[in-house]
């Protein structure tokens, strides 16, 4: 636990030190506020603010940001060769794991937080349902839990930042597209099943129209916990080699 | 502290360790020294739980790395080749971060104390990536004291960096004899010689010899290699070098020659030659007896 924490605690130091950090939030912000704004012009006498909106917004763009977000955790530490000192630490290989996806989780947290600005301008022109407001954002968090966890996943398996990016980026169109492939076949049945296994089937089905369902929470925290399972065993098995 | 038996080390099929055992009291300092290769790295990182044996047993401060991983971390103290950094952290963030995950008591004493002995606390706020290469290698050396480790094991620690630092570092590690085991690899012969109390000599995996530094020095020290620079025609020079009777090499080197002979003789009989033919003598000075050139002698 207490190595858990103080990894977090670095990491965490990192993403909120880093100019890169930095620029990564500023067009977070930029391109949510941006939406967010569209959508107070569209809807302004002609229809009611989406609720979802933002959330919805973040489902496809976290294919994107949650590569470019973990990419850095375990393939930099590989790189400069921390990772021979962590893991002769007497620390458990897991701390080390769940501290730096913790890190990520944490900032994106905080990011997310943020837009929360955007739904308070929002509760005071247009009376939004805020329980559907406030379920999409839990479900845009443990989906982002999700997407983050499979960019710890890969950041464990190189040294490379950008083969790792890349390689959680096409594991996430796979598991963020992956019914559009039964649909090319024309099979609605597959195509159901497909559905429910992607990342969007979980949140645009439910969280995005004002849904909670259990199923959702143990999809995304399953994905999360398997993700961090398989790190965890890369991590070590590099003590194996 | 350090009891190594029979250590086979491999990777697939290719066996970097072949066999070796050897142990290191407290107190005392270990040389690990063999050419590029040997396996010096491969056996540190057995002894510091980043890598298992294929087979043997390596016991470190009363544990066995197998069975007991982490109280074996618990208590070494490791600088890997590339001493590993963190760019972005302050010198003084860095330290305390390997303090804590090592569980040291009084985290942020200890650090301020090791900073203080490597000299490195008027630079404690500033970030890593500023240091110079010595510098770093410090701090490389203070991330693997912080802890006040009983067995401290250090990769290569003076490769690297420039000769007046490389005398700082090692008279820093043998300040460290007296209250821990110290294993100290390198490739170079005067460097353990100077430092250590036993060397183990490894190569291609294997130890080739054991024992203490003097012993060492005792059976290696019987010849000597001269380099002389002397005026005038080559081949007439190389020719009356080799009619002196303690010589029994000579190399073409430079713009001189390398010499071998008798260690108490050698210098005298070129001086010898010298005032004899009237030659002018401009340059000479002893060899570093070369690692290659011992394990030639050890492996005879
Ligand atoms: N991870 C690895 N996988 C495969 N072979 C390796 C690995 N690490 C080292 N080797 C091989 O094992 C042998 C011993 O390597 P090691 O790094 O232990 O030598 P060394 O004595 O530290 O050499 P140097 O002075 O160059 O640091 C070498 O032939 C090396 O190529
Ligand atoms: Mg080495």
């Amino acid at each position: 636990m207490q190595a858990t924490w103080l990894v977090f605690r670095r990491e965490i130091g990192q993403y909120l030190g880093s100019p890169l950090a930095y620029l990564m939030g500023a067009a977070f912000l930029l391109l949510t506020g941006i939406t967010f704004n569209n959508d107070l012009t569209l809807s302004i006498g002609n229809k009611p603010l989406e609720p979802a909106l933002i959330p919805s917004l973040l489902a496809s763009i976290m294919i994107l940001f949650a590569p470019l977000l973990t990419m850095r955790l375990l393939a930099e530490e590989q790189r400069e060769g921390t990772l021979e000192l962590l893991l002769t630490a007497p620390i458990s290989d897991s701390s080390i794991v769940i501290g730096k996806f913790l890190s990520a989780w944490a900032y994106f947290s905080i990011l997310l937080a943020l837009t929360l600005i955007y739904q308070v301008i929002a509760v005071s022109i247009a009376f939004p349902d805020i329980s559907h407001v406030l379920g999409s954002y839990l479900g845009i968090w443990l989906y982002a839990g999700a997407t983050l966890a499979i960019g710890t996943l890969f950041s464990a398996t190189t040294e490379n930042q950008i083969l790792a990016a890349f390689l959680s980026m096409i594991t996430l169109i796979v598991l963020y597209f992956g019914d559009a492939i039964s649909q090319i076949v024309s099979n609605t049945q597959l195509a159901d099943v497909m559905f429910n296994l992607t990342l969007r089937g979980h949140f645009m089905a439910s969280f995005a129209i004002g849904i909670l369902r259990a199923e959702d929470l143990v999809y995304y925290a399953g994905i999360i916990v398997i993700a961090l399972f398989i790190a965890i065993q890369i991590v070590s098995s590099r003590r194996w080699r | 502290m350090i009891e190594v038996k029979n250590l086979v080390k491999k990777y697939g099929n290719f066996t970097a360790v072949d066999n070796i055992s050897f142990q290191a009291q407290p107190g005392e300092i270990v040389g690990l020294l063999g050419p590029n290769g040997a396996g010096k790295t491969t056996t540190m990182r057995v002894l510091t739980g980043y890598m298992p044996v294929t087979s043997g047993s390596v016991k470190v401060a009363g544990y066995d790395v197998t069975d007991d991983s982490l109280e074996v971390r618990q208590r070494v103290g490791y600088m890997p080749e590339q001493v590993p950094l963190y760019p972005d952290m302050t010198v003084e963030a860095y330290v305390l971060y390997w303090a804590r995950l090592r569980r040291t008591k009084n985290p942020k004493q200890a650090v301020k104390a090791v900073l203080e002995q490597f000299q490195l606390l008027d630079r404690r706020k500033k970030l890593v990536r500023s240091l110079s290469k010595g510098l770093r290698q410090r701090l490389g050396l203070a991330q693997a004291l912080v802890h006040n480790p009983p067995v401290i094991i250090l990769d290569e620690p003076t490769i690297g960096i420039d000769p007046k630092q490389v005398v700082e570092v090692r008279d820093i590690v043998r300040s460290l004899r007296d209250n821990h085991t110290v294993l100290f690899s390198s490739h170079i012969l005067s460097e353990v010689e100077q430092i250590c109390d036993r060397v183990v000599i490894i190569n291609n995996g294997k130890i080739v010899a054991e024992g203490t530094t003097d012993i060492l020095g005792e059976q290696t020290h019987s010849d000597l290699a001269l380099y002389v620079h002397i005026e005038g025609d080559k081949e007439q020079i190389q020719g009356l070098l080799q009619q002196i009777p303690a010589v029994s090499d000579v190399q073409a080197h430079e713009s001189g020659f390398i010499i071998r002979g008798n260690n108490d003789e050698l210098r005298h009989a070129v001086m010898q030659l010298i005032a004899e033919q009237r030659l002018e003598l401009l340059e000479m000075r002893p060899i570093d007896r070369r690692l290659e050139d011992i394990f030639i002698k050890l492996v005879d």
